[in-house]
């Protein structure tokens, strides 16, 4: 499973069941990350992509459905259970402080950062993306 | 009889009053929050309230921007401001200088366990990124660094954030809540929700503590000590300075120049000599500070 969240300064990553935010610019990213592989995600996080591209499979189950090297987008599910079934943990930093009831475990002990990159999102001046490999 | 032309004029602007009128603002306040109903600060800079619902009602809906605030009570005590916050109504500048506003109960005073050393920071009801207001009386109260900071500042980067991306409105919410007659208000009130997705975006309704942690405070004149120390002397801790925002000079408080300075360039500052030079400013050449 390659485990991919959105999380603010503090690993915070939903607060009252909702998205604490979103961009156009990083969805654009993680589905060209993504490619023509599977991902997995919750029904709630369907409802951020506009258009459904076929790859995109919706679940109240995702993580459970998520074979290896298969994508897996947690929004409004703890992913501590999951970590020790991801190869690969794609990190997307808000770089703001959001309000939080819903946490990234950090910090990722036994993690090694492999690739770090910055872009500017549609409405976030700086987003961080870091993907991490055991 | 009138004219075609005025008769022209009075359909247009019966036709302007009708739709001000239909615009949609705060027909109401919101219900006060009773303090017997908040639990003490116990190391969460904000709690939910009413399961985290925010208690709009049906007709205050709208996907017309505005902002509203309160006017100051007998005391000088801002009250509730609300706003739906849209593209149009958020700062296309830099916030200009909000030093000479003095919301009631502020006192410049400094503390290490403080992150920038100030206990008190003159808080935004209506955050400056969502309504690009600047030095609003009605909109300044005199907040901890840790309200501000902590408590108000993660949720309106949530709005603010939310607004930008789709371009959507939410209604905005924040009331200061004081207990009696008190200068400080002990918290404040935030709600919030997204208009054009009823709520599907944006949704809290929260009681924010302003408080400091480290630090004892107050509340009905603003006077603030260590915890653990003893309460300092009746008459708390006077501006060691004036400054002058506009010439960038500072004086002692006896100085003629202080006191003749304009109230919008007069800042007071506790702050050391060192700092202000550091700061940028010069000492006057009069009073010799």
């Amino acid at each position: 499973m390659i485990l991919i969240s959105c999380i603010d300064d503090r690993g915070g990553m939903l607060y009252n069941h909702r998205r604490q935010s979103q961009d156009r610019l990083l969805r654009q990213d993680l589905l060209s990350e993504v490619g023509d592989r599977p991902i997995w995600l919750s029904p709630y996080s369907l409802g951020q992509f506009a258009c459904s591209p076929e790859n995109l499979r919706p679940a109240d189950d995702f993580p459970e459905r998520a074979a290896a090297g298969e994508f897996c987008f947690f929004e409004d599910r703890d992913p501590a259970p999951w970590l020790d079934r991801a190869e690969t943990i794609i990190l997307y930093r808000w770089n703001r402080r959001y309000p939080a009831d819903l946490y990234f475990p950090l910090p990722l002990t036994g993690w090694t950062l492999a690739r770090q990159m910055e872009f500017p999102g549609s409405s976030h001046e700086r987003i961080t993306k870091e993907v991490y490999i055991r | 009889m009138i004219s075609k032309k005025r008769g022209a004029a009075l359909l247009l602007l019966i036709w302007c009053l009708l739709l001000a009128g239909c615009q949609a603002q705060p027909s109401r306040t919101a219900a006060p929050v009773s303090l017997d109903s908040i639990p003490p600060y116990s190391g969460e800079p904000y709690i939910a309230l009413n399961d985290n619902e925010p208690t709009f009602l049906p007709g205050e809906m709208t996907a017309n921007s505005y902002e509203v605030y309160s006017p100051l009570d007998s005391l000088g005590r801002c009250g509730e401001a609300s706003a739906c916050v849209g593209t149009d109504l958020m700062p296309t500048e830099e916030r200009g200088s909000i030093g000479q506003v003095k919301p009631t109960g502020w006192q410049t005073v400094k503390y290490d366990c403080v992150d920038g050393k100030y206990l008190y920071n003159r808080c935004h009801l209506i955050g400056y990124q969502l309504s690009g207001e600047n030095a609003n009386k009605q909109n300044l109260i005199t907040g901890t660094r840790y309200l501000n900071v902590e408590g108000m500042l993660p949720f309106e980067n949530l709005v603010a954030d939310y607004v930008k991306e789709t371009e959507n409105h939410v209604l905005y919410r924040v009331t200061p809540i004081y207990s009696g007659d008190d200068l400080v208000a002990s918290g404040v009130t935030m709600e919030a929700k997204s208009v054009e997705d009823n709520g599907d975006g944006v949704s809290f309704n929260v009681y924010v503590y302003n408080v400091q942690p480290g630090v004892e405070i107050d509340y009905a004149t603003g006077e603030s000590w260590l915890e653990g120390e003893e309460r300092p002397a009746a008459g708390g801790e006077e501006a060691a300075y004036i400054l002058n925002t506009n010439s960038k000079k500072f004086h002692l408080p006896t100085c003629s120049g202080a006191s003749g300075m304009k109230e919008e360039n007069r800042q007071e500052s506790a702050a050391s000599r060192e700092d202000l030079i550091a700061q940028g400013y010069e000492p006057c050449g009069t009073c010799k500070p």
